[in-house]
């Protein structure tokens, strides 16, 4: 990452930890990181960067800085815009149109099979038998097998590239033509992001950006029944919510309370807390049952005690009574109900 | 009664004829005699395994030292036609190796690293197989002492005395005397030795000494700019080759790409595809490249930085002309240049009173220092402190030969391929024009016939996004 594409990231309002933004990226799913991401609208970044290394942003925060674009706050890990860097943030930088969905795909998975697929029906539809397969692990390699056994025949080129032509149709000409130039097949070695990078004079972090958007909107179109690759996504569809907290939220679903729960489950009740605030945050407002937790009661004290934007909300600022009244739980999951509803001043 | 090799080869590859080195090598194997052949790139090693496991029941075990390139391997095995083959490392995902684990008697052609191989339950797996043939890959790795150094292979020797020292076919491109001794040594075997000359009469060698760094960089640029490509530049390091990348693509105008481990494996079949594809002219490597390119038309090989031994050299410089055409190796020094080898060498060795003190008390050492690690390494497999200490001494003065070895090639004032060729005991031929030319005389390229006729120009896409999609289908 350069420190442009740290600064597209960065608000002139609100300061925004580092840390947050590095631990995204590298999927290190604790409810502070999702929660933050949240307030930050930049959760579309989950597990983007797996293999960025501990402290990959400080160089190029550092860059920002040194320029004047950014000031830090109360730690050097905060930072926030200062009015030129929002100028600069505001130019043009790619913007993906499906990021909102990004949690809700194994994007790298299908990345891989997508990449594989195409490749495969470009060689069969050149009717190639020997060649070099892109290298994938063993899961991407046996479910493409899978789908082509099934999939292959004479129409199936054909198919393919009109349904990859109307996804990218819906994306700005400079994606479409990234998208396609990623793809290896017959004769085309495909380019990697670099070489993009410098062809287009964007960063590669804004080229990777810009393929996930259209390998995205592909996975979407993909969801329609007569898509030739449906049956390939299928199984990289999944629920942005830990299979673990799933269960819980089932459990509350059916009534019981956090501590019944957590002695079934055999968890602590502070897991089952933290399980329910990360379906809270990962999930739509109206899937997750904010009135039986919040109940009237609860709303009405912390509505009462709490003002301001959200992100000036302390725990420890409370009346020490409404504290021993309700944990640090009800707290936060009474914040991340307002952000969701959109309601910023309580 | 088997059928005659020529009889497989033609059945298997559709060839007639066998490459010089490969029938010796198989009349041996099927003699039942361990084999070391030594044949230069390009010569078709991996042939000679393929047919063997072809023409004999049970598995092939390969052991090899290239994690990253295993795969590729693979890939090739398949390409082939092989389609029973796998490879185990340690980059094997879990889930993988369980299934490869589970139909384990299924294959036909095994690759592993030697330290998935020293693992006690694999070795215990891989002793319930029926091997047709181990084969080592890169075999001069038990010898060469270096950053990527396996001390794995060491224990290859081990190895095979429990696999019941299974018919063995070692295999390297370049291995003088002492190099073969060597590997027969630690393989406790007596083989066969099939070795074909390391000569490559069509490459041109150079030498040329430069004053400094700055000068060197320019000379580079001058060189790539002047030379018929596609040509290799071999660096050291991985950071070197992509920066010459950018600035060689600036300052000449040509088409190129780093290529080194540090890529993901997409970068890196991409850059690979591309050089092969005719779309790059220049690749600036480590040598992690070169292994699976079948580029025969490759014209010249520069190296940037003074490789550790002449076997590497020889290895590297083995990729141009293949297609027998006029091509050159040119070697860039700079006085002081042999201080990188020796100290990328010395770098993850201990010195005699910290091998000593680990042994007193090895829980007083983090292994996360690479000495250490491999100090830990041959403790665990209850190799003695002075056997340890021995190795080292030994290997030191090894590496220290063969890197002055590399520099009388240097400074070799008369003929570069005698020098080279007698590194490997061969005998060369008459020095000539169209031989060499070592550091101070002068070289014409032109004379060669190397010099760029013709610039490619830049492959032109036609027609936009679609008409590229179009074209895939």
């Amino acid at each position: 990452m350069e420190a442009v594409d740290l600064l597209v990231l960065l608000d002139s309002q609100q300061f925004r930890r580092l840390r947050v933004i590095e631990n995204l990226l590298r999927e290190r799913k604790t409810v502070s990181t999702l929660y933050w991401g949240q307030r930050y609208r930049l959760l579309y970044l989950l597990g983007l960067a797996k293999k960025m290394s501990r402290g990959a942003l400080d160089l190029p925060a550092q860059a920002l800085l040194q320029q004047g674009l950014i000031v830090t706050g109360e730690t050097p890990d905060q930072v926030r815009l200062t009015p030129k860097g929002e100028q600069q943030a505001t130019q043009a930088y790619y913007q993906p149109q499906t990021r909102d969905t990004w949690t809700r795909l194994d994007l790298m998975a299908a990345r891989q099979r997508i990449l594989l697929a195409v490749q495969v029906t470009s060689q069969y539809a050149h009717e190639t038998k020997r060649y070099y397969p892109l290298a994938t692990d063993l899961a991407t390699r046996q479910a493409v097998r899978r789908w082509f056994h099934q999939a292959k025949g004479q129409s199936l080129p054909g198919h393919l590239f009109v349904s990859l032509k109307t996804a990218l149709e819906q994306l700005p000409e400079m994606v479409a033509e990234v998208v396609t130039a990623l793809f290896t097949g017959y004769q085309q070695p495909g380019q990697t992001v670099d070489q993009l990078a410098r062809k287009y004079q964007r960063t590669p972090w804004e080229i990777y950006l810009m393929q996930l958007d259209g390998l995205m909107q592909i996975a979407q179109d993909a969801q329609d029944q007569n898509h030739p690759l449906r049956s390939l996504l299928q199984s990289t569809w999944q629920s942005p919510v830990s299979r673990s907290a799933q269960q819980t939220l089932a459990a509350v679903g059916r009534g019981r309370s956090l501590e019944q729960i957590a002695t079934a489950r055999r968890i602590k009740p502070s897991t089952a807390r933290e399980h329910l605030l990360e379906a809270a945050i990962l999930m739509p407002v109206t899937a997750f049952p904010y009135d039986w937790i919040l109940t009237p009661e609860i709303q009405h004290a912390f509505a009462t005690a709490l003002a301001g934007p959200i992100d000036s909300w302390q725990y420890s600022a409370l009346p020490q009574a409404l504290q021993e009244r309700y944990a640090f739980f009800y707290f936060r999951l009474y914040a991340i109900w307002c952000d969701k509803r959109g309601v910023e001043r309580a | 009664m088997l059928e005659s090799l020529e009889s497989s080869l033609e059945k298997v590859f559709g060839f007639q004829t066998f490459r010089s080195g490969q029938k010796a090598a198989l009349s041996a194997l099927e003699a039942g005699q361990d084999t070391l052949a030594v044949l230069p790139t390009g010569a078709g090693k991996t042939l000679i395994y393929q047919l063997y496991g072809y023409r004999h029941a049970g598995c092939v075990l390969i052991i090899s030292p290239l994690l990253s390139l295993m795969n590729d391997q693979v890939d090739r095995m398949r390409v082939a036609g092989f389609r029973r083959s796998a490879a185990i490392n340690s980059l094997t995902s879990y889930s993988e190796r369980q299934e490869i684990l589970q139909h384990l008697a299924d294959y036909q052609f095994l690759f592993m690293s030697p330290e998935m191989l020293a693992q006690p339950q694999m070795l215990h797996r891989i002793k319930q197989l029926n091997l047709s043939l181990l084969v080592i890959d890169e075999a001069h790795c038990i010898v060469q002492w270096g950053p990527d150094f396996r001390p794995e292979y060491l224990l290859l020797g081990a190895i095979r005395t429990q696999l019941q020292q299974p018919l063995t076919l070692m295999l390297t491109a370049t291995a003088g005397r002492s190099t073969r001794e060597e590997i027969a040594r630690q393989l406790r075997s007596t083989p066969t030795i099939v070795a074909e000359s390391v000569d490559r009469p069509n490459i041109f060698l150079d030498v040329e000494q430069v004053a400094d760094e700055p000068a060197k960089q320019v000379r580079l640029t001058q060189l790539v700019g002047q030379l018929q490509g596609p040509g290799v530049v071999y660096f050291s390091s991985k950071q070197q080759a992509t920066e010459t990348a950018i600035g060689l693509r600036q300052d000449t105008g040509v088409r190129v790409a780093a290529y080194h481990a540090g890529l993901d494996s997409e970068d890196r079949f991409k850059i690979q595809q591309q050089f092969m594809a005719g779309q790059l002219d220049v690749i600036c490597a480590t040598s992690a490249f070169g292994m699976g390119i079948d580029k025969d038309d490759v014209r010249y090989v520069i190296h940037y930085h003074l490789p550790a031994d002449l076997e590497s050299y020889a290895q590297e410089i083995g990729r141009a002309g293949r297609d027998g055409k006029p091509s050159i190796a040119i070697l860039l020094y700079a006085a002081g240049d042999e201080q990188l080898p020796l100290f990328l060498g010395q770098a993850n060795r201990p010195e005699a009173d910290t091998i000593q003190r680990y042994y007193a008390r090895p829980q007083a050492f983090s292994e996360e220092d690479a000495a250490i690690a491999l100090l830990a390494f041959y403790r665990r497999h209850g190799i003695s402190e002075t056997a340890v200490i021995n190795l080292f001494t030994r290997r030191e003065r090894e590496r220290n030969r063969a890197l002055a070895q590399m520099l009388a090639y240097v400074r070799e004032p008369h003929c570069l391929r005698h020098n080279w060729l007698q590194a490997f005991d061969e005998q060369s031929p008459a020095h000539d024009e169209q031989c060499c030319s070592p550091a101070g005389a002068p070289v014409d390229l032109a004379q060669l016939g190397l010099l760029a006729t013709t610039r490619t120009a830049p492959t032109v896409v036609t027609g936009g996004w679609t008409a590229q999609l179009r074209r895939l289908f």
